[in-house]
This record gives structure tokens, C-alpha cells and sequence, in this order.
């Protein structure tokens, strides 16, 4: 399903080049539950980024479903982010002017889905992760925990076949954490493909699947 | 489109003082020109409406308008005043005379123009419209009387004068018969600085039987510039130059005032427009500044599949529904200032003028409020749409 071919990322910093990635070769078949594990630096946020069609690599490509995403321009870019991804953030990152149901529903949004069918999807999502009764709390009035999981609902709100997780458990407590893996888990049981970036092992153990990462290179 | 407004009015109310700032910056532009462009207005219409009132009249006068000044020739002769009496479509003519000389009052002097003209002509053009005081019109064989103008008997002596007051015009006693009110704007310059005599007296006074000044009242309007023409011709064949006399009609005089308030309103305009270049330089730092602060929120839309465009949209529609609450504030302002303004001018310089608010005035407010807005908007949204979602989500 995914696949990147000597995938490589260079930052610049002043005079000094930075390898973030280095020739990551690298498949993922349809369905699969995959951790990344790496200390910070290893490039496994980056690895993620390119992969999540966010970033654009220096050299080397990423195939998503076969189509090389270097030949796609930004509308066909975000059409894949909207349509086939869903993103789970450390920070959550929800839109804090915008109340649960309405980040959830936010997608659909740009995707053009009527306004109605929006919200009450958007409910169900949020009914499906507990969070039934907060669904019209803003943000700043959620824990966490409860954070993440409304970022969860909001990652599987245009059904994706591929949900990215960039440390989703970084910024919660262990039991959180183990709830928000075992809501992953579920997912990947429902046929999604799920990839998570994480520096913790016993987090990484709930994935079908563990690739460790130093200094830009996928170890074996 | 509804949920985008509805997104856009939430990032406005969240940032909600900035907004209200932005939104009387552009209020103040606004409301600067909707109120000078109506007192503008209203100020033209005040004095074209008493200009109408007269639009039976031509003025003659031996000079040319230069310019915008007026050069004086020479003067008129009675033969001058009679070939333009024998033009047909002529009802009244006045021939008058005037010049400043020295007036005495109670041991004080000062240089006051005299007008001197047939009593009854004089009288119909000025003593109708601007009334008398106190007093009486001049009569035929008043030679040692005078009748004076509001700024003559109030302002130019410190003791104000009356009826029966005795003034010594060029060493000559004469004795005032009528005062005149105060006159309108249309009629201020010719009555309240003058000392009004009758046409001998004022021969005698200035020493002259010169014409300097004719006013001619004809039976149909409609007439007025060929009359007009008529008379010029006449008077410079009599003098055999070609630009000698200047005959105006009021049409003419209207014209020309539309041309000074159009300079006028130009001026007003210019002024106004300073204010909204100022409003606008608010809303694109309001807007950029917003840019910057939501970064993390334009990398997160874009990371969850929003579009370049659906960003930009977003952020022009939010400076667009600012400064469309601005040009509403500010036509609402624009309009009370305006009437306050005509209505404080109306008491102190004593005229009657009343703000005109033209529809296209307020619908052109709106619109340069919309334009500045979106134009304003544009820069900050297209920095917007333009981020990478990746070097958003990054920035903390």
C-alpha cells in the first residue's frame, strides 16, 4: 500500500546539512499495524511527515497506493490527506476556537460534505471514542486524555484507510496511553492500516509490527 | 459557504478587541467621507437653492474673469445702459455704481464701498429678499439719505449705528434712513458691507457718473445665455474691444460654484481617503498578525486535508466581514456626524443647510470598505495559504 524508495531529507542549518533521512527504504502492506521507534533525532517524525504526504523529500519517493506522490501538486496532496489519511498529533492540535463536534466535523468540512450529515457523523465519532456527553465542550474545557481522543474521532471522520499517529500518546498518562492503543488497535482490526511513531517500547508493542530508527536510517 | 462564515466569525470574535479596533479604523475612513461628502453636498444645494431663486438674472460687469479672479477693465456708460435696455426679453436693469471711499461716524473713519443706483431698481433686487431692519427703503429724492448693511451699522464702527445716526461720507453729512437685515449667504457680499445711496448721491460722493456694475432681470430663462450674449456683444461694440464686458447668468454662477464645490469635495475626499489608507494598513497588520498567530491552526487545516484555497477563502472572508461591519459603522457614524456638522454650521453662520446623504455616497462608502478590506486581506491570506502544513504543525 505504502512503499518509499531511498527516501532522503536534508535540513539545512546555517552551513551545516542535517540528515533527517537517509535512503529509508521502507514497505507497508494494506492493513498493517506498524510502530516506528526511535529516540528523538532518529528522523521518525520526518519518515512520518513524507509519508503523510505533509513534506516533500529532498530525493528519492513515496508511493502511496502506487502513485508517486512527487508527481501530485498541492490540491491532489491535500485530496490524499483529506481522503485516505487521518492524523493524530502529540499536541492534539485541535482548533481551539472551534468546539469538539465542530473539529471533528471539520474535514468533512473541506471535503464538502452537507452540514447535517457533518455534525451527525461527527457525533457518532465522538460517541464511538466515550466522549458522548462533551461533544459541544471547546478545547481549553477537555482533559488530555480526552483531547486525543476527540483528535482520534476527527482522524477517522472522512473514514481514512490509513490512520498516522505521531507520538499520540506523548502528552497523556500510561492509562490513557494504553486506551488511546487499544482504540488504535480496534481500528487496525476494522482492515485500517495503522502507523505510529513512538520512543516507547511498550507502547510499540500493541503494533503488529516494530521498525527502529537511528540517525535517518530504518534498522533492520 | 455558510459554515465558512461561521468559521470566520468565530476567529473574529476570539481575537474580539483587535477586531473592534480594526473595525473603527476602518469605521473613522468611512465615516470621514460619508459626512464630508454630505455636508459637501448639502452645502452646494444651500447655496445653488438661493441661486435658482434668482435664476432670472444676469450680472454685467465691465472685466473678465481670469482664472479665478476677476480683473476689472474700466467702467460702463450710459450709452452702455441704454443699448442694453433695448434688447428685447429684458424686464428690469439696474445700472449701479460703487467704489470705496472714506466714511465718517462719530469721529471715526473707515473705507466702506458705496453702491449707488435707481432707487426703485436697487430696491427690487435687494430689499425683497433680504428685508429691512429698521427703517425704510431709500426714496427717489432721498439725496442726503442712506440706507446701510448689517456689517456696516454692527462690525465696522465701535458704536453700532441706527436710524437718524448721521455719517460723513467723502466730507459729506448724510443721514441714515434704513438698516438692512442681516443677509443669506447668497446675498451677504453684496449688501452687508455697502452704504446704499441713491444714484445722484452716490455720482456726487464718488465724483463719477461712471457705470460700474449692471443687473439685468429678464422674462424667460430659458433666454438667459443668448441675453447674455446679446449684451456682451452690445457693450463691446460700444467700447470696440472684444472681452470688455462679462454678462452672467446664474446658470453660469451655478456651474462655476459646482466647479469650486467639486474641488471642494475632491479636497474633503483626499482627506478621507488618508484615513482609510491608514484603516487599511490596520486590517492587513490585524490580519497578518493573525497569520502568525494561527500558524499551528492553518499547518493543522492543512494537515487534515484543507486545500491552499480553502485557507485563503477563510481569511478574506474574515478581513472581508471586518471592514463589512466597518463601512456599516462607519456610513451609520458618517451620517449622524454630517447631520450634527450641518446643523452646528446652520446655527453659527446663521444659513440654512441641511446635509445631503446621497444613496450612491453610502453605497460608494460600502463599497471602498469592501475593496480596502479585501485588498488589505489579500497579502496576510495568501502568506496563509501558502504555509506548509509540516512547517506548521512543527511551529510551537
Amino acid at each position: 500500500m505504502i512503499h518509499t524508495e531511498n527516501l532522503t531529507k536534508i535540513y539545512r542549518m546555517g552551513d551545516a546539512e542535517v540528515y533527517a533521512l537517509r535512503d529509508v527504504n521502507l514497505e507497508i502492506k494494506e492493513g498493517e499495524f506498524i510502530a516506528i521507534i526511535g529516540s528523538s533525532g532518529s528522523g521518525k517524525s520526518t519518515l512520518l511527515n513524507m509519508i503523510g504526504c505533509l513534506d516533500t523529500p529532498t530525493s528519492g519517493s513515496v508511493f502511496i497506493d502506487n502513485v508517486n506522490t512527487a508527481s501530485l501538486n498541492e490540491n491532489e496532496l491535500a485530496e490524499i490527506r483529506r481522503e485516505k489519511m487521518g492524523f493524530i498529533f502529540q499536541q492534539f492540535n485541535l482548533v481551539h476556537t472551534l468546539n469538539a463536534v465542530e473539529n471533528v466535523a471539520l474535514p468533512m468540512f473541506f471535503a464538502g460534505v452537507k452540514r447535517e450529515t457533518r455534525l451527525k457523523r461527527a457525533e457518532e465519532l465522538l460517541v464511538n471514542v466515550g466522549l458522548g456527553d462533551r461533544i459541544y465542550h471547546k478545547p481549553s474545557e477537555l482533559s488530555g486524555g480526552q483531547q486525543q481522543r476527540v483528535a482520534i474521532a476527527r482522524a477517522l471522520s472522512n473514514d481514512p484507510e490509513i490512520v498516522i499517529g505521531d507520538e499520540p500518546t506523548g502528552n497523556v498518562d500510561t492509562d490513557t496511553g494504553n486506551a488511546i492503543m487499544d482504540i488504535l488497535e480496534g481500528l487496525n482490526k476494522e482492515g485500517r492500516t495503522i502507523i505510529v511513531v513512538t520512543h516507547d517500547a511498550e507502547i510499540a508493542a500493541h503494533a503488529g509490527r516494530t521498525k527502529r530508527m537511528r540517525d535517518g536510517r530504518v534498522l533492520d | 459557504m455558510r459554515d465558512k462564515f461561521l468559521l470566520a466569525y468565530r476567529s473574529i470574535k476570539e481575537r474580539r478587541t483587535r477586531s473592534i479596533l480594526t473595525v473603527l479604523g476602518i469605521a473613522v475612513g468611512i465615516a470621514a467621507i460619508v459626512s464630508l461628502m454630505s455636508v459637501g453636498y448639502g452645502m452646494e444645494e444651500a447655496i445653488t437653492g438661493e441661486l435658482t431663486g434668482m435664476a432670472d438674472m444676469i450680472s454685467v460687469m465691465p472685466g473678465k474673469i481670469a482664472g479665478h479672479a476677476y480683473v476689472e477693465l474700466g467702467s460702463f456708460t450710459d450709452r452702455d445702459v441704454k443699448d442694453v435696455q433695448r434688447i428685447s426679453g429684458i424686464k428690469d436693469i439696474t445700472a449701479m455704481t460703487y467704489d470705496a471711499v472714506e466714511v465718517e461716524y462719530r469721529n471715526e473713519r473707515a473705507p466702506i464701498f458705496i453702491l449707488g443706483g435707481d432707487t426703485k431698481e436697487l430696491g427690487s433686487f435687494y430689499v425683497d429678499p433680504v428685508g429691512i431692519k429698521e427703517g425704510r427703503w431709500l426714496r427717489e429724492n432721498d439725496y442726503k439719505g442712506c440706507v446701510i448693511g448689517d456689517r456696516v451699522a454692527n462690525d465696522f464702527f465701535d458704536e453700532v449705528i441706527h436710524v437718524n445716526d448721521k455719517l460723513e461720507i467723502n466730507g459729506a453729512k448724510f443721514v441714515v434712513v434704513g438698516v438692512f437685515e442681516k443677509a443669506s449667504t447668497m446675498y451677504a457680499a453684496d449688501v452687508d458691507p455697502h452704504i446704499f445711496l441713491t444714484l445722484r448721491a452716490s455720482q456726487e460722493v464718488l465724483q463719477t457718473d461712471e457705470v460700474k456694475y449692471i443687473m439685468v432681470r429678464i422674462y424667460d430663462i430659458e433666454e438667459a445665455e443668448e441675453i447674455a450674449e446679446e449684451i456682451e456683444e452690445a457693450i463691446n461694440d460700444n467700447h470696440g474691444l472684444d472681452d470688455f464686458a462679462n454678462a452672467m447668468t446664474m446658470g453660469s454662477m451655478i456651474e462655476q460654484i459646482g466647479d469650486v464645490f467639486n474641488i471642494i469635495r475632491g479636497v474633503l475626499v483626499g482627506i478621507a481617503a488618508i484615513a482609510l489608507v491608514v484603516a487599511s494598513i490596520g486590517i492587513m497588520n490585524t490580519m497578518l498578525m493573525s497569520v502568525m498567530e494561527r500558524t499551528h491552526e492553518i499547518g493543522v487545516m492543512k494537515a487534515i486535508g484543507a486545500k491552499s484555497s480553502d485557507v485563503l477563502s477563510l481569511f478574506l472572508l474574515e478581513s472581508g466581514m471586518v471592514s463589512l461591519v466597518g463601512g456599516v459603522v462607519g456610513c451609520v457614524v458618517g451620517v449622524i456626524v454630517a447631520k450634527v456638522i450641518s446643523f452646528g454650521a446652520s446655527a453659527a453662520l446663521g444659513i440654512e443647510m441641511t446635509a445631503v446623504v446621497k444613496p450612491e455616497v453610502l453605497l460608494g462608502g460600502m463599497a471602498v470598505a469592501m475593496v480596502v478590506g479585501v485588498l488589505s486581506g489579500f497579502y496576510p491570506a495568501r502568506k496563509a495559504s501558502r504555509m506548509s502544513p509540516v512547517e506548521a504543525v512543527r511551529y510551537e
